[in-house]
């Protein structure tokens, strides 16, 4: 029985016959000095120049050239001989390609093209380079319909991929005078087989002029090529040996193969996987191929009937005008994103389960449940709560659509207006497929939505599917320890107005403007890795106690262009980290008491340092080094890592009233878990305790506050 | 390397006793290390303390008074050589020349021409601030004279003239102004220096290449004189501008003191006759290190942009610029105009502003105290939410001042549309584009 | 002890590109050392002046500047008068009419003006800038680098928002110098250039625009980036910051009150035309102090100026 590497090396070996039968033939009829070139390139015969560097003038150096190409026809059985033997069943045709332009011969005639001009390539080569034409299709021999096979282009041409046609599809695409032509994407290249070596010369010159491949390197070549010419193929049954071998030299180059012919790859044991796929199914050849060459779509218009903008970002819906109302505070509502293995999602899947909004009461009060499921090759689950939290603009950038909240707490209004200009439940999935697919792009390969409008079904997925996962979120959150990681983020989104500050994000100490977590540098990194949000390893400890590490500090000398030498994590005193000027506290250190105070943003009065929080900000700010004060977010003030060179919270003496407020549930925790303390907030003062230092340690003493027994910090 | 408040504290009484002026010591602390406050002002640091200090905390560059009343400035004290690291803390001043070889006309003309220059320009007065007389022996016009016609357009005066009794005569005129005497040369700087002590006036030195000028000024500074200024001007643009920076860099960079002070740089000399090229160089010495640029002729023409320069560099890196809230009629808007509202930014409103003209389309543009900040920023911090713009509305009775009731919010603070309709009854709220440059097709369109 | 001046001179240099191809190809950047700092270390390639032409030709130029151009009615016939003026380093050509919300000219139109400025600029080294539409210019550029191949012209510019097509055009389809412009803050800048080193581009054909103020409008922040940029690319060897910066100063500056307000409605600040001569000078050399290694002007006696100033101080 037939292998793959039998039906490989015959079809190479049938077509390198051919060809060497029509150079000798040429040879005799115009003699070896006879001159040959495809028109319009200054690359020679593309293909053979790319992988060995030497040009072909003449029918000479041709016949020499197919000396070069038997040498690649290894007969070992070996995957590698199959790839090399599709090579050079390629450069064969590429030869007998070249003789049909003999003497300024147009073998060609329309619709097909035949050779293409490098003018072509440079036009080609630039949306092919920016993504704009995001993959390359080459379609060889007959659809089983012809139906069929004009809808698979159309399918690719409605995605913005360049098509190439090879032999029967050619003359479907007429029959049904399906229009073709470089103008339209759409590239009939020949009736034989050997015409598609010239959308392969295409791949080979844009590696030349684009990825400025040097003629010769065919490694670099093959490189090129399978990293940035997302082109694949689509052959139709019946494959015949020189078919598969031209296959072999796709596969080659790095472009898969996908064929319905099941049954002759089924005979020869075809077992190439991700290169050489057998599909059945015609119609799903699109899919199957975009996936097997990881081509996304970029997706470019949300299908809704309503306009999407963030003009609308602040549209209030009264309930005047409200079709309907989805209200997470009395029935049961939530968001949620899911990682999903690849293989559980079908693309731009959108489900509705339950009533639709026309089958709901005006005015009503509604369950709503939607549950994204996204995968991905860098998929983590760390960004779903990432995704999450842009699910709020995302929906109120709809026009006539109010949303707020997150997780199960959502409400959602439907205006009327935008109800009756056909808006629907599955609407909404559109708008949060088409973002999320958009706007994560980076990590994101497959994306499906589950709209459930079922009172009882949303019920019972909150209880048993959100807030689980929710929880366990939380959870995640809450062990997260700066040991605990391996690495951190820089964050210097801040520089254009504070041009040398850096913030180190731990799981500890989130930005000091908190509004950065280590989980959002993490994402931001993953997601534009040349932003503002890069890895700072940890592995070289200076001093553990305050938190210095050599190559943080090397970070963030480079981060600051050098204005910062080395920071600690953990100290206010020792090399303290800087600050930009977005800081939502700053703590400083009051002598007195021994202590820290902490003052706010929004506290416009005296604090017991002497200084008020605009005072506190002009030293602090800038991106300067200051010990003794720090600016930080709140949510750092109950972290384990507070200052933690110098004991940690219960260094905290004072705070505004208001703060101290919004941070006592996880202070106290905190001090509870350190210290054993139990209502550590009650022995913190504020403004109505007192404004100066001698007031405050009075009321220390009173309250008997653990920093009156600390070492000194000076 | 400027001493840390954290060090000062460490030396300060610890007493919180507030005679000082500030609520604590650390707060005292904290003003000493930025340069905000003088030490002498605690009665109670102790000597050794304030030595070991002083050394530590003494500026890198000097920085000298001159002029008096209205026209007295502050010259030097910078403490970086780059406006983003810190801000520069005194403005180059600008100077026109006057010169005895000048005839009766030419004088006249020019004390004529400059008190033209005066407008104001985001809240600062914006004039010639000061007047370089300039002594020639082959001079026909009296010096003293001319000093004296100086004078009294009540600009600081900068006298250039190495005559020792020439400039006794002129100082015998004008001490009380406090002018800069530029006079000290490697021959003469002795008898300069009794000169300039004696009328307390600031004094300038000269050379004839760096190396003099380095040797005069510390000769001086042996003779116990640290109220000087140095000139910079060399024979050419290059050398000058070669001075000028070397100067500087050795002062702040490299710690040599003896150049730590102000400079005075003589375009008049170097680019005679070519006012555009002067221009050009004085923008250059606004940013690279000229405390004093003196220009033959400073006109309109030139001052405009480099009045608006000076603005720009001489700015806090940390702090932006602000424009002054309150109603900006543009393109000849009443009060039936369109509104449109954004922040007090100064790059906002001038990149606002510049499209809004362009437009020629009648607008009443909105400045809200928004604290400086860009427009995302301020929204940010809270300082531009519907709250603002209500509490802004009422403060400056925008009602009663404009009858029209659409209002346009710039497009990235779209979000506050439906609270900002909440807090104004009756007002049409509209989204702007994202960007300024948007605005012109925006306008027109919804005419 | 006499004065010891401590050399400024850095171990990195700026990336020296040349532009143009023919004779008078000239080079900008390959300085270790701050802007005219020569008594640290000399200088090899001075700053380069260029002059600015735009698609409407004569149509928008104010009056001042019409007189020099008297007898021309195209671009083209400008651009063949520009060269001769003094201190021209090159020639650029400004596509504003190309901008969607303004006069929304065709491509076709545009690059077939592009080839006659081209062709009547002859061997001066042309800069070609697009219709500050980023979407527009996506199109408009790259044809433009097709049109003006072989030239080794300067693409002005790409952003963030079309750097693959435009890079891509420029930078490896046709062979050009693609301009990188980001708004006036180094980490976009950088972030830009190491895009479109990703890209494929050689690091070696890019000039940066880091965005551009006329003085007095937001300047300090100009300022700050170059100044930022040049210690980053000299002080810290940040090779993705090393690329030669070219800024354009006369569309900043010519819009400008100070530039257009007439002599009836402003009588006290006197000639409108030596108004926008300084505005555009003044700007010019900020831009050169702070570390542009071009400028591009409109106005000839700015330009002359502007080119003498050079000649003083490298």
């Amino acid at each position: 029985m037939a292998t793959l590497f039998d039906v490989v090396f015959s079809g190479n070996d049938t077509v390198f016959g051919l060809t060497e039968g029509a150079i000798d033939a040429a040879i005799a009829e115009h003699g070896a000095d006879k001159a040959i070139a495809f028109p319009d390139t200054a690359y020679s015969l593309p293909c053979y120049y790319a992988v060995t560097g030497t040009k072909v003038g003449n029918l000479g150096e041709l016949k020499t050239a197919l000396g070069v190409v038997k040498t690649l026809m290894t007969r070992e059985k070996r995957l590698n001989d199959v790839f090399m033997s599709g090579v050079a069943t390629a450069l064969c045709a590429e030869f007998i390609e070249v003789l049909k332009y003999m003497d300024g011969a147009a073998p060609y005639e329309a619709p097909c093209y035949g050779h293409l001009g490098d003018a072509i390539i440079r036009e080609l080569g630039v949306p092919l380079v920016t993504g704009d034409i995001p993959g390359v299709a080459v379609i060889i021999g007959a659809a089983p319909t012809a139906q069929e096979g004009v809808d698979l282009v159309k399918s690719y041409q409605a995605q913005g991929i360049l098509v190439t046609l090879v032999g029967g599809i050619i003359d479907q695409c007429a029959e049904l005078g399906y229009k073709t032509g470089a103008n339209v994407r759409v590239i009939p290249l020949g009736a034989d087989i050997t015409s598609v070596i010239h959308v392969v010369s295409v791949a080979v010159r844009a590696a030349l002029i684009f990825g400025n491949v040097q003629p010769g390197d065919a490694a670099g070549l093959m490189e090129y090529t399978f990293k940035r010419v997302p082109a694949f193929v689509n052959a139709f049954a019946p494959l015949d040996p020189v078919i598969v071998a031209c296959g072999a030299g796709a596969i080659a180059l790095g472009f898969p193969v996908v064929t319905n012919d099941v049954d002759t790859l089924a005979a020869v044991h075809a077992n190439v996987p991700k290169s050489l796929i057998g599909q059945a199914d015609v119609s799903k050849f699109n899919a199957t191929s975009l996936e097997a060459r990881d081509i996304k779509i970029k997706i470019t218009n949300i299908d809704i009937p309503v306009a999407f903008a963030s003009a609308f970002e602040g549209e209030i819906i009264r309930r005047g005008d409200m079709q309907v109302e989805f209200d997470g505070s009395r029935v049961d509502c939530f968001e949620l994103v899911l990682t999903k293995e690849a293989s559980e999602i079908e693309d731009h899947k959108i489900e509705v389960i339950g009533p639709d909004i026309d089958e709901m009461p005006e005015g009503s009060k509604q369950s709503i449940a939607y549950i994204v499921e996204v995968a991905g090759k860098s998929m983590q689950s760390d960004f779903e709560p990432v995704f999450e939290r842009k699910f709020h603009s995302y929906l109120n950038c709809v026009e006539g659509m109010m949303h707020t909240g997150q997780r199960d707490m959502i409400r959602i209004r439907v205006s009327k207006d935008t109800f009756n200009a056909g808006f629907r439940a599955k609407h909404i999935g559109e708008v949060l497929y088409a973002k999320v697919k958009s706007e994560f792009a980076a990590v994101v390969d497959k994306c499906q939505v589950k709209i459930i409008t079922d009172a009882e079904q949303c019920t019972k997925l909150r209880h048993e599917l959100a807030t689980p996962m929710f929880d366990k979120r939380d959870e995640r959150l809450l062990t997260l320890t700066d040991e605990g990681v391996d690495v951190y983020y820089s964050c210097i989104m801040c520089q254009a107005f504070s041009p040398s500050h850096v913030c180190v994000v731990t799981p500890e100490r989130l930005g000091l403007c908190g509004a950065v977590s280590w989980l959002d540098a993490k994402a931001t990194n993953e997601l534009d890795p040349q932003g503002p949000c890069q890895i700072i390893t940890k592995e070289k400890v200076i001093d553990e106690r305050i938190g210095e590490y050599e190559d943080v500090n090397e970070a963030v000398r480079k981060f600051s262009q050098g204005a910062l030498e080395d920071v600690s994590l953990y100290s206010i005193i020792e090399k303290p980290m800087t600050s930009c000027g977005c800081f939502e506290c700053i703590c400083g250190i009051e002598p007195l008491s021994n202590g820290v105070c902490i003052a706010n943003r929004e506290y416009a009065g005296m604090t017991p340092i002497g200084m008020t929080f605009p005072e506190l900000a002009s030293m602090t700010g800038g991106g300067v080094q200051t010990p003794g004060f720090m600016g930080h977010g709140k949510h750092f003030i109950a972290s384990k890592k507070f200052m933690k060179a110098e004991g940690g919270i219960e260094r905290i003496v004072w705070m505004p009233k208001d703060l101290k407020e919004q941070v006592a549930d996880r202070l106290n925790a905190t001090a509870k878990e350190l210290y054993g303390i139990d209502n550590f907030c009650d022995m913190i003062a504020d403004e109505t305790v007192a404004e100066d230092p001698e007031t405050l340690l009075a009321f220390l003493e009173e309250k008997g506050h653990p920093a009156l027994s600390m070492e000194p910090m000076m | 390397m400027a001493l840390k408040g954290l060090d000062i504290f460490k030396l300060s009484p610890k007493k919180n006793c507030k005679e000082c002026g500030s609520p604590t010591c650390m707060a005292f602390s904290m003003k000493v290390a930025q340069g905000a406050a003088d030490i002498n002002a605690c009665p109670y640091f102790s000597e050794d303390a304030k030595a070991q200090l002083s050394e530590a905390t003494a500026p890198p560059m000097k920085t000298v008074k001159v002029g008096a009343g209205d026209a007295e400035y502050t010259l030097g004290g910078e403490t970086v050589l780059e406006r983003h690291e810190k801000t520069f803390v005194s403005k180059t001043r600008y100077a026109s020349t006057l010169c005895n070889c000048m005839d009766e006309a030419a004088i006249d003309a020019r004390l004529a021409e400059i008190p033209k220059v005066d407008y104001e320009r985001i809240g600062e007065r914006m004039i010639v601030e000061m007047i370089y007389v300039n002594y020639s022996a082959e001079g026909q016009y009296d010096y003293v004279e001319l000093v004296k016609k100086a004078a009294a357009l009540g600009r600081t005066l900068v006298l250039g003239v190495t005559d020792v009794e020439v400039a006794k005569a002129a100082l015998a005129v004008c001490k009380d102004g406090k002018p800069v005497l530029n006079g000290a040369t490697a021959e003469n700087f002795k008898e300069m220096n009794a000169v300039a002590t004696e009328a307390g006036v600031v004094l300038g030195v000269t050379g004839k290449d760096i190396n003099e000028l380095y040797d005069t000024v510390k000769a001086l500074e042996d003779l116990g004189n640290k109220n000087l200024v140095i000139d910079t001007t060399g024979a050419t643009v290059k050398e000058t501008f070669a001075n000028t920076v070397m100067v500087r860099k050795a002062a702040i960079k490299d710690n040599d003191r003896t150049f730590g002070y102000p400079s005075i740089v003589n375009l008049a000399k170097v680019a005679k006759g070519d006012a555009h090229l002067q221009a050009a160089l004085a923008s250059i010495f606004t940013i690279k290190y000229g405390s004093i640029v003196v220009f033959e002729n400073l006109t309109y023409s030139e001052a405009l942009p480099l009045y608006g320069l000076r603005q720009n560099i001489f700015t806090d890196p940390q702090k932006p610029m602000r424009v002054e809230p309150g109603i900006y009629p543009i393109n000849g808007a009443d009060e039936n105009s369109i509104c449109l509202t954004t922040v007090d930014f100064a790059l906002t409103y001038f990149l606002v502003s510049g499209e809004l003209e362009r437009s020629g389309v009648p607008v009443n543009l909105i400045i809200s105290d928004a604290g400086g900040l860009s427009v995302l920023t301020a929204w940010a911090a809270g300082k531009l939410s519907s709250g603002t713009i209500e509490k802004f509305w009422k403060e400056h009775d925008i009602e009663g001042k404009i009858k029209n009731r659409q209002l346009i919010i710039p497009g990235k603070v779209a979000v506050l549309k439906g609270e900002i309709e909440a807090k104004l009854p009756g007002w049409e709220i509209i989204i702007a584009p994202a960007e300024a440059v948007q605005l012109v097709k925006f306008l027109k369109d919804m005419q | 002890m006499p004065f010891t001046a401590k050399s400024g001179k850095f171990n990195a240099s700026i990336k020296a590109v040349t532009l143009g191809s023919g004779d008078k190809a000239t080079t900008i950047g390959g300085e270790n050392v701050l802007p005219f700092y020569t008594f640290d270390a000399p200088i090899e390639h001075a700053p380069k002046v260029g002059i600015e032409v735009t698609d409407f030709g004569m149509e928008h130029e104010p009056d001042c500047v019409k007189k020099y151009y008297e007898g021309c009615t195209t671009a083209a016939d400008m651009v063949k008068k520009a060269v001769t003026f003094e201190g021209v380093d090159f020639v650029s050509f400004r596509m504003e009419g190309g901008d969607p919300n303004g006069a929304n000219k065709s491509t076709e139109e545009l690059i077939a003006t592009l080839k006659e400025v081209a062709e009547a600029a002859g061997d001066m080294p042309l800069v070609v800038s697009g219709s500050k539409n980023a979407e527009r210019d996506a199109e408009l550029l790259s044809k433009a680098a097709e049109a003006v191949q072989g030239k080794n012209a300067i693409i002005l510019a790409a952003r963030e928002e079309n750097y693959k097509t435009v890079g891509a055009a420029a930078g490896l389809a046709y062979s050009q110098i693609v301009g990188a412009e980001s708004s006036v803050d180094i980490n976009l800048a950088k972030q830009l250039n190491v895009l479109l080193s990703q890209l494929g581009v050689n690091p070696s054909n890019i000039a940066m625009n880091v965005g551009s103020a006329s003085a007095g409008y937001g300047y300090e922040y100009v300022a700050s980036t170059m100044q930022r940029i040049k210690a980053a690319a000299l002080s810290q060897n940040d090779a993705q910051l090393q690329m030669p910066i070219i800024t354009p100063v006369a569309s900043e500056t010519w819009g400008t009150k100070e530039a257009t307000a007439t002599e009836v409605d402003v009588p006290e600040w006197g000639d409108v035309e030596s108004r926008g001569i300084d505005m555009e000078v003044e700007t010019a050399a900020a831009d050169l102090a702070c570390g542009s290694n071009a400028v591009i002007l409109k106005h000839p006696v700015s330009v002359a100026t502007v080119s003498k100033l050079i000649k003083e101080l490298v």
